[in-house]
């Protein structure tokens, strides 16, 4: 019966509830910011309910609401503010500019800053400078963005690893890029292909001792902080999207290469080649094929974007998916990649305790040629996209095996044609990095905070060369007419790591202290297994598939073991443990100290130095806040100084786990005479070894000027490396001829400089045009190297710049026989030098002096334009590639440059190129193609248009914009090949393409 | 509540200090410490055969036929040893770098086991093996000592001159040593022979290890350079008379490696060893299969021959000659108008004598001690008593022993004039015999002024480059101490060789 009762109830109780409901009310209004202008997409938000709303791009809101309840009206940037609901149902609201919250943060290691209250030497960049670049790595994007950071990437392989050298190079052995955090996460730094760009909402880079101390020994280089999106508080759910197509080409060479005809006539003039059989009518007919077409092509990329980000009161979301597809120019090579991210904030209802997660999960599959660089003419597709020879075509492919014979060098572009058809070099690669923080404030000035993150990635290579193709029967020879091979190997890598601290903040009158102590632990792990499978069965082979597999075999009749596989491993682990401290004060925001130390562990220095302590001072004065600048036209003028030791335990190699242990003596086993196992010496121990370390002072001055219309700032830094840890010379009856040792210091001195200048000032409905500045200049002086007269040949002299060349210098070409002319030591002509003591140091390296950008920023009303100049000054590099167009002794099997017509003759003397018989043109490693590699270089171009809100309304979308971009577009330089920025002296290279794309961005 | 929270970080805290030395005491797996490599007389066996594996001829053969006139340059050339082939040599150039390197290097390994050899004592019945191993670990380290002394000493014969760093210890890496006199280093290689012999036993079937035949050829080899032909006949013959010379089938099948007759010692290169692979091509730097100093892909015409044979060497060799068959690929084109013709493509002349083995073409076993030369040694020793002429006990009748051999018929006697034509026919002799192993340039510079030789390469081979002669009084037949090693030890460039 008491059910029953129940039951009748209910839907009285019911009723009575809708009842209430029914007194609910709508409100309306117009929230508009502190100077009246109508504010769209605040988000308006009945508390301790789930009901909210969004402003309209008038401003316009309407929600439902009881009288008492409290409405709560919340903008990034504006101060939130907070209504109760009584009696009238229009509701108009003005919101205030949060000053706090608009000043930009500085990402200080470990904390952050506001930028006035900031001592030391660091650079943000947006998210705006960031996103919708087609590269597939964000680091290429940052080239020229900051002051001091030199950015080049020698490769147009997608996706690969740029080289990042933050004032200078620290290192001649050991790693020499920046430390990468992101959200948190220590990051390996060369593998950022599977990262999406568009997920980053800022990237800090912290450049003085005052920022980087506090790293320790992974600071040394500099530390590069990013952040990705986050969702924020009271929003609702925003919904984007950004497409982009890209077309790459490749850039222009200048070396004046030769038609077939020239080409030919060349060759019968020489006897050597085809050119050499042809009549010349022959040779007329002969037709031009642009290798350099075939091997390259217009490579396209597409890059799509969605991210959803919402948050209620105590909670946010960040969620994004990413595919890129980008077709390198280099036939077969490509990478595509797909992502997502998650990242979530969080807080307790009192706000004591908060945490964040950031996850992403990334898969990416890329095909990447090797031999890139080398002089194999079977296998690098660079070399045969320049160098062969034009009158031969691609119809003149059949298959491999009809390569073999006559097997001539001047056949590499269809060797390499076989190669494109039979080979296959993939990588495949999972990336995860996820993080947790999460703090939790004990007291009002205490508070207790831990993260804890980890990046795994697991790449899987696969390597086959099919046993049909030229180079299997090649090397396999009539014995092993099933040849050919496949890798596999499987890399996996794993970190955790682990900053649990304890902080003290607390202000009191006009001071202000913040004080942390850390702890911080790291540990990572290296697997990689795989094998090289020997002998594929053409009929079943299908590269990463083993069906073809041949097992190995004796064969009886030659005693031959055919087929013998190859299988690999290895283990490595890594671990850094570290505790620290750092305290920062400020004096009314005019004066303020930040002091640091850290106490550093390395298990690669346990057998010999395991601890290290690193410190920073850094402090400032905030000029512009004193009474007497009260009417100066300076807005902001801020003086700041650090000086202090960060460390590189990296010292050798390039990963966390290259040189492990070398204080100890190995000995290793493995194949010896005759294949018998055996035992032999692997290492010779050093039992000094210890980090390297930095010390770096610098000085600099932040300024905004004119109401804030030129901002900038200069910073000056002498950065000096002890320990430097390299190359020292043994005498050979060590089995060595060299040993690492830490010996010798390298300094870095340079300024950068950064400026910004609002020309126009039009506002929303006139014409904004910001002129940008970044440069740095940077000079090295190596000292205390390792050899009696301070030289070592390779690395430089004392004074002297880093990997200063050393050689003999060419003088030309000697007007009465054609030979090449070089100057001895003393500066005497000669023919003859010594190849040993004639060589001088020719203050000239492949580093550059100044280097960084300029460009402009142009907006009216939707429209934007915006370019980025970078420049170069100071790289000299080796032009090989120079060098082989140009060597008479490739005629007849490699193509050759026009330069070569003005050889030296008896009737044409006064030339630059020697006569092709010069006795001495192979004799002697000379400065002659050590070129100027200076350039400008219109790095980006980006012109677009966004939609006015009001052009939008009833369209559902929130947001439009469409762009197009150019990287690249053209290059000023006296360099003839194909890409003047790679840092690199090798020639054939694969050069960065030019890029040009289009774009849009949908938000609903 | 409190004591909760001092609980709290106390755990804390001993959570970060027991982490702490899990990441900064790291042991990597695989490694294998000094003190433990060698424990037992096993593991000195495995040294040894790490201390051979340091031993090689390939840098020795690529240099010696690009520098001297045993090729030319190939259609195929892809500028490969242009340098060498134009007589430039330099502190910087690649072979004093490499022999001397790669020389110290072997020396090095010896001493280690020789060392580490003395910590152990044998189990019972394992003397024999322990005293072998010794023993090779001596000859081994005399081969590398005297391998450097044929380079880099400018005179063999006077025991005052300038010799090689000797290294008989393990050295530490901060010591800078000058050369010692000749006189030291041969008495070094000596007593390390001497003490060979004490230890090694009479087993002489394996000639891929130095055994007490491989140390008395060597010390053979060595008094015929030194001058000293009296010991250098002695133990020249008495080898002789023990291996006698391969019938022409035999000599096929020695460079097959399927034969034996004649060797005396010679170094195993077999699949998936160290030395399986190309190595540096055109390059005294090498170490790869030893054809691959001539061909990139096998020892026919199809297989890329970026060096041909010299034509100043082919016309040496008569077709009726087994060595003919051996060294020449018969896929060769001969054009015997080459000289007027002045068509690299119609004259090809492919070097066949490391045609492969084992199902790997281009790769051989590196003889390092024949029989024949000895009686190419015992030869000299004639002609140094003067007895050149003679149907026995003579210069002429061990040459035609050895022409007799190799045509398989009865040749005829030579009759030489004067002694200087009996060190040329000696000289060309070797040139043909022991072609492409290494021995020209050294012959060249002992025998040359002797012969009145000098590197001769025929005209074509060299219309190109103008290098055509190099007499045998020229410095550049001592090898320069390396750039290399003066950067560690600036003291020796006092000591460099004349001429550099």
């Amino acid at each position: 019966m008491k059910s029953k009762l129940t039951w009748m109830l209910t839907p009285l109780l019911v009723l009575c509830m809708s009842f209430s409901f029914a007194q609910e009310k709508s409100i309306s209004g117009v929230v508009t910011d502190q100077n009246g202008m109508p504010l769209p997409g605040v988000a308006v938000l009945v508390v301790g309910t789930t009901t909210g709303t969004q402003t309209d791009f008038d401003g316009n809101y309407t929600i439902t609401a009881r009288v008492g309840q409290v409405l709560r009206y919340s903008y990034l940037g504006q101060k939130t503010v907070t209504r109760t609901v009584g009696a009238e149902s229009t509701m108009n609201v003005q919101m205030e500019d949060d000053a706090e919250a608009l000043q930009e943060v500085v990402v200080q290691g470990y904390r952050n800053s506001t930028k006035e209250k900031s001592s030391i030497a660091s650079v943000t960049i947006s998210a705006e400078t960031i996103e919708n670049r087609p590269n597939a790595s964000f680091v290429q994007t940052l080239s020229g963005q900051v002051a001091g950071l030199n950015i080049t990437t020698s490769t147009g392989q997608p996706g690969a690893a740029s080289n990042v050298n933050l004032r200078g190079v620290t290192s001649i052995n050991g790693n020499t890029q920046p430390l990468y955090i992101i959200d948190g996460v220590p990051v390996d730094e060369d593998n950022f292909r599977s990262l999406n760009p568009q997920d980053i909402a800022s990237v800090s880079v912290l450049k003085d001792a005052g920022a980087t101390a506090i790293y320790g020994n992974r600071g040394a280089n500099g530390v590069i902080v990013i952040k990705t999106r986050q969702g924020s508080f009271n929003q609702g759910l925003q919904v984007n999207y950004t497409g982009i197509l890209s077309f790459s080409t490749l850039q222009d060479n200048d070396y004046n290469l030769m038609d077939s005809q020239e080409q030919l006539n060349l060759e019968a003039l020489r006897g050597a080649g085809r050119g050499a059989t042809l009549t010349d009518q022959e040779i007329a007919l002969a037709p031009t094929f642009d290798w350099a077409n075939y091997f390259f092509d217009t490579g396209l990329t597409q890059n799509h974007t969605v991210t959803l980000q919402s948050g209620s009161e105590n909670f946010t979301q960040f969620t994004s998916l990413g595919y890129f597809d980008q077709e390198g120019i280099l036939q077969d090579s490509n990478l595509k990649r797909f992502s997502i991210r998650s990242n979530t904030t969080g807080k307790s209802e009192n706000e004591k305790f908060n945490y964040s997660t950031n996850l992403t999960i990334n898969y990416s599959e890329s095909n990447e040629p090797n031999s890139i660089g080398s002089g194999a003419i079977n296998r690098n597709y660079i070399l045969g996209a320049y160098q062969s020879v034009p009158y031969i075509t691609p119809d003149d492919y059949t298959n491999g095996a009809d390569l073999l014979s006559p097997l001539l060098f001047s056949n590499t572009p269809l060797f390499l044609i076989d190669r494109l058809e039979t080979f296959t070099r993939k990588e495949e690669e999972v990336k995860l990095i996820g993080s947790f923080q999460a703090g939790y404030q004990i007291t009002d000035n205490l508070s207790a905070n831990v993260t804890m993150s980890a990046d795994y990635q697991n790449e899987i290579e696969t390597e086959a060369e099919g046993p049909t193709s030229f180079n299997a029967l090649l090397f396999g020879g009539a014995e092993n007419p099933t040849s050919g091979y496949q890798d596999q190997v499987s890399i996996r890598q794993f970190s955790y790591n682990q900053v649990t601290s304890l902080n003290y903040n607390n202000t009191w009158g006009k001071h202000t202290v913040d004080a942390g102590v850390y702890s911080e632990y790291f540990k990572a792990h290296l697997r990689t297994f795989g094998f090289r499978e020997n002998g594929l069965d053409p009929k079943t082979f299908f590269p990463g598939d083993g069906a073809g597999f041949i097992p190995a075999f004796v064969d009886q009749s030659t005693g031959a073991q055919l087929f013998v596989d190859n299988p690999f491993a290895t283990i490595r682990n890594a671990g850094l443990f570290s505790v620290f401290s750092q305290a920062d004060y400020d004096y009314d925001g005019r004066y303020g100290i930040t002091g640091t130390i850290r106490r550093d562990a390395s298990y690669r220095f346990a057998g010999s130095n395991r601890y290290a302590t690193f410190y920073s001072v850094a402090g400032r004065w905030n000029i512009d806040n004193e009474a007497f600048m009260e009417n100066s036209f300076f807005d902001v003028l801020k003086l700041r100084a650090s000086y202090g030791t960060s460390g590189n335990q990296r010292i050798s190699g390039n990963t966390y786990f290259s040189a492990p242990d070398l204080t100890r003596n190995f000995f290793a086993t493995g194949s010896g005479y005759g294949n018998n196992n055996s035992i032999f010496l692997s290492q010779i121990a050093n039992t000094t070894l210890r980090w390297e370390t930095v010390t770096q002072g610098n000085v600099g001055i932040d300024f905004e000027l004119f109401n804030s219309r030129l901002r900038g700032s200069v910073d000056g830094y002498v950065k000096e490396t002890s320990d430097l840890f390299q190359s020292t010379p043994v005498s050979a009856i060590n089995a060595v001829t060299q040993l690492d040792a830490n010996t010798g210091t390298l300094t870095n001195t340079g300024v950068d400089l950064t400026l910004n200048y609002n020309i126009l000032n039009g506002g929303d409905d006139g014409v904004n045009l910001v002129l940008n500045f970044v440069g740095n200049y940077n000079k090295q002086e190596l000292d205390e190297l390792p050899s009696e007269d301070g030289e070592l040949i390779g690395t430089g002299r004392n004074g002297g710049k880093l990997f200063e060349y050393f050689s003999i210098r060419y003088a030309g070409v000697n007007p009465a026989n054609g030979n090449l002319l070089f100057l001895d030591a003393n500066d005497n002509i000669t023919e003859n030098p010594d190849a040993d003591t004639d060589r001088v140091w020719l203050d000239k390296n492949i580093y550059p002096d100044f280097n960084g950008s300029f460009g402009f920023n142009l907006d009216y009303k939707g429209f934007f334009f915006q370019t980025q100049f970078n420049y170069t000054v100071g790289v000299d590099r080796f032009d090989f590639d120079l060098s082989g167009f140009q060597n008479p002794d490739n005629i007849g099997q490699f193509r050759s440059s026009r330069d070569l017509l003005r050889a030296w003759t008896p009737d044409n003397r006064i030339t630059d190129i020697p006569a092709y018989d010069a006795f001495n043109r192979a004799s002697f490693a000379s400065d002659r193609y050590i070129t100027d590699a200076d350039y400008i270089r219109l790095r980006f171009a980006s012109i677009g248009y966004s939609f006015p809100a009001r052009l939008l309304e009833g369209t559902g979308l929130s947001r439009l914009r469409i762009f197009g971009n150019a990287e690249n577009l053209f290059t000023i330089t006296k360099w003839r090949g194909f890409d003047a920025e790679a840092l690199n002296n090798t020639s054939r290279l694969y050069p960065t393409p030019k890029t040009l794309s289009v774009g849009f961005e949908l938000g609903f | 509540m409190k004591n909760y929270k001092k609980l709290f970080y106390l755990f804390g805290l001993v959570t970060v200090l027991a982490a702490c030395n899990d990441a900064i005491d790291i042991d990597q797996p695989g490694r294998l410490d000094a003190d433990a490599a060698f424990e037992n007389v096993a593991d000195l066996q495995a040294g040894l055969f790490g201390v051979y594996a340091n031993y090689d001829l390939s840098g020795e053969i690529a240099f010696s036929s690009i520098f001297t006139d045993e090729l030319s340059i190939g259609f195929d050339n892809g500028g490969q040893g242009l340098a060498d082939y134009g007589f430039v040599l330099n502190a910087g150039s690649t072979a004093p770098a490499t022999f001397w390197v790669g020389a110290y290097g072997a020396i090095n390994s010896a001493n280690r086991l020789i060392e580490a050899a003395e910590l152990i004592t044998p189990e019972a019945g394992e003397e024999d093996q322990y005293n072998s191993i010794l023993g090779q670990a001596y000859a081994l380290r005399a081969l590398a000592h005297f391998f450097l002394q044929s380079y880099y000493t400018t005179n063999y014969e006077d025991d005052n001159a300038l010799g090689v760093i000797a290294v008989d210890f393990v050295p530490t890496i901060d010591q800078q040593l000058l050369r010692n006199t000749n006189g030291e280093v041969f008495g070094l290689i000596g007593d390390d022979l001497d003490r060979a012999a004490s230890l090694l036993g009479t087993d002489t079937s394996d000639p891929t290890f130095m055994n007490i035949d491989a140390v008395n050829a060597l010390r053979a080899r060595m008094a015929a350079y030194r001058g000293n032909y009296t010991l250098a006949a002695t133990l020249s013959q008495q080898l002789l008379d023990k291996y006698g010379l391969a019938n022409r089938a035999q000599y096929e099948a020695m460079f097959l490696d399927t034969d034996n007759t004649e060797i005396i010692f010679k170094l195993e290169r077999t699949n998936n060893d160290p030395y399986d692979g190309q190595g540096a091509t055109g390059s005294p730097a090498a170490g790869g299969w030893a054809g691959a100093r001539f061909a990139f892909v096998d020892a026919t015409l199809a297989g890329s021959p970026y060096f041909e044979m010299g034509r100043s060497l082919f016309n040496l060799l008569d077709p009726a000659d087994i060595r003919y068959d051996v060294n020449v690929a018969p896929t060769s084109l001969i054009d015997p108008d080459y000289a007027t013709n002045n068509d690299p493509a119609t004259d090809i002349l492919v070097i066949q004598k490391y045609p492969g083995s084992e199902g790997q073409p281009l790769m051989n076993d590196l003889k390092v001690f024949r029989s024949s030369e000895m009686l190419l040694i015992r030869a000299e020793a004639y002609a140094d008593a003067g007895s050149i002429n003679g149907a026995t006990n003579s210069t002429a009748a061990l040459l035609k022993q050895l022409n007799d051999a190799r045509f398989g018929t009865d040749t005829t006697l030579p009759v030489f004039a004067n002694e200087t034509e009996a060190f040329a026919a000696i000289l060309d002799a070797r040139r043909i015999e022991l072609s492409f192993e290494g021995h020209r340039y050294k012959d060249l510079k002992r025998l040359g002024a002797r012969a009145n030789q000098g590197v001769l390469k025929d005209p074509i081979d060299c219309a190109f480059n103008g290098a055509c002669t190099l007499p045998a009084s020229d410095f550049r037949f001592t090898l320069p101490l390396p750039i290399v090693e003066f950067n560690a030890n600036p003291g020796l460039r006092e000591q460099q060789n004349p001429g550099y």
